[in-house]
């Protein structure tokens, strides 16, 4: 297995550590997006005109975006959640890192709540891309980080079998895994979604 | 051994552990091509996605898609004509109204607010084409903030996207004319104005690019160097016009006359 860069690659990326630093990082880079989100819509519920440091020109404005009513979509800002949810996912990476091993229907919890936490972030984002008309760079993190955390906790679920998937699904699924297909998919998702800023955005960002 | 029987007794000892590993060893295979196809297709999209970021991101850093760009680097709004105007409205219309301004200038200001929709009119119609030449000679009256040239720049960045939006961009610059020796109108206020008038979001963030600039110096020479002494200067088809520019009527006359003439 110690042969070559790409082999020990591969089994770096299929261990423990890796997966729950991932978890970690991209959680408390969710949860550091959601507090500026947060103080923003503070200052924003203020004054609708405050200009945050955010707000370099009219595509690439956080208060364009945070001024929707997409931004809130439940009465209060999104950002809110993030900062609910994320303290959980960090305890979760740190106490698997330290060696806690928490019950099949905890994490299969966690994985539900989380996939409608990033189901609504995809939402979020096609919203300010095709509705909204802005770029918010705290909310593009969020994106990205919400997706990470999301395939972190998946690649545990699918290795661990806290999906409850029936034995040919689960074997299909842990194939899918093994050769690594969901780094591949998260990185042709992270680049098409890059791809998509990029061409609609490029004269104002480059 | 046949079908039926296989079904009805089951192949017993070696035989069974025999065919349980060979359909284990083709189930494996299929696997494992499958995953390599998914790794070449993923691939493959992947250079695809990458390839296509980075055409875009070349193609903005030469100014492809911020009008046309000349040889020695002078970016030109896709509307303009080689004599330094905007031409908006149908290329074939039988008069040609042509004004010389600076969105500065108070009597450009004037001039727009009486004669502005009688010109808009006859463009929409069909009747003349208008040819703005947005000139920034009074940019030394706006407290330093250059406002005619940031505003001459924002209406070729709009007039570069689209002609007629360009039209009801000076309409609205000149409804809420800044005075002389002010600061001008903000970026942000002009910003807003152009989204009004129907710019689309990309087209205004990049105004800051101040893209055009050199444009609008170069057509702002053009049109002193051909004769032009001052501001709203308006011909009929290359006639300057002499009547009143500042009373409703004479020009809308003046317009008609042309055309039916």
């Amino acid at each position: 297995m110690a042969d070559g860069l790409l082999p020990r690659l591969r089994a770096l990326r299929q261990s423990d550590r890796w997966i729950y630093t991932t978890m970690l990082v991209s959680a408390l880079l969710s949860l550091t997006a959601s507090f500026v989100l947060s103080v923003d819509a503070i200052i924003l519920a203020a004054d609708p005109r405050a200009a945050l440091a955010c707000n370099i020109n009219a595509v690439i404005s956080c208060g364009t975006v945070g001024a929707s009513w997409q931004a809130s979509l439940f009465g209060f800002p999104n950002a809110f959640l993030g900062l609910i949810a994320e303290p959980v996912v960090i305890t979760i990476a740190v106490a698997s890192l330290g060696g806690v091993r928490f019950p099949r229907w905890f994490m299969l919890s966690a994985q539900v709540v989380y996939t409608l936490g990033l189901v609504f972030a995809y939402w979020l984002f096609f919203q300010a891309y095709f509705v909204i008309g802005a770029l918010c760079p705290w909310c593009l993190l969020i994106t990205l980080s919400t997706t990470l955390v999301f395939t972190s906790l998946t690649h545990v679920s699918i290795r661990d079998g806290n999906l409850y998937l029936r034995p040919r699904a689960s074997r299909l699924a842990r194939a899918f895994v093994g050769a690594d297909l969901d780094a591949l998919f998260v990185a042709l998702l992270l680049l098409g979604i890059t791809a998509m800023v990029v061409t609609k955005y490029a004269t104002v960002l480059f | 051994m046949s079908k039926d029987n296989s079904r009805t007794t089951p192949p017993k000892g070696r035989e069974a552990l025999r065919q349980r590993q060979q359909a284990a060893a083709t189930a494996d295979r299929r696997v494992s091509i499958a995953i390599r196809s998914a790794w070449i297709a993923g691939l493959a999209v992947a250079a695809l996605l990458i390839g296509v970021t980075t055409w875009s991101i070349v193609g903005a850093r030469s100014g492809n898609t911020a009008g046309v760009v000349a040889a020695d680097g002078l970016v030109t709004p896709a509307s303009a004509s080689d004599s330094g105007a905007i031409v908006i409205g149908k290329p074939d219309a039988k008069v040609t109204v042509t004004v010389f301004l600076d969105f500065l200038c108070p009597y450009c200001g004037q001039f727009e607010r009486v004669n502005g929709s009688a010109i808009a009119a006859a463009v929409a119609d069909g009747t003349a084409k208008l040819e703005l030449h947005p000139m920034s000679f009074l940019d030394d009256l706006s407290s330093g903030t250059k406002y005619s040239t940031r505003a001459a720049n924002a209406f070729a960045a709009v007039a570069n996207h689209d002609a007629t939006t360009a039209l009801a961009f000076s309409q609205l610059l000149f409804a809420q004319q800044p005075a002389e020796n002010s600061a001008g109108l903000s970026d942000a206020t002009i910003a807003d104005l152009a989204s009004e008038a129907g710019a689309p979001v990309d087209v205004v963030a990049a105004f800051p690019k101040q893209a055009y600039q050199p444009w609008v110096a170069k057509i702002t020479k053009q049109a002193f160097d051909s004769g032009i002494t001052g501001t709203p200067t308006v011909k009929i088809n290359g006639q300057t016009f002499t009547g009143d520019l500042y009373t409703a009527g004479p020009l809308a006359d003046a317009i008609k006359a042309a055309a039916n003439g």
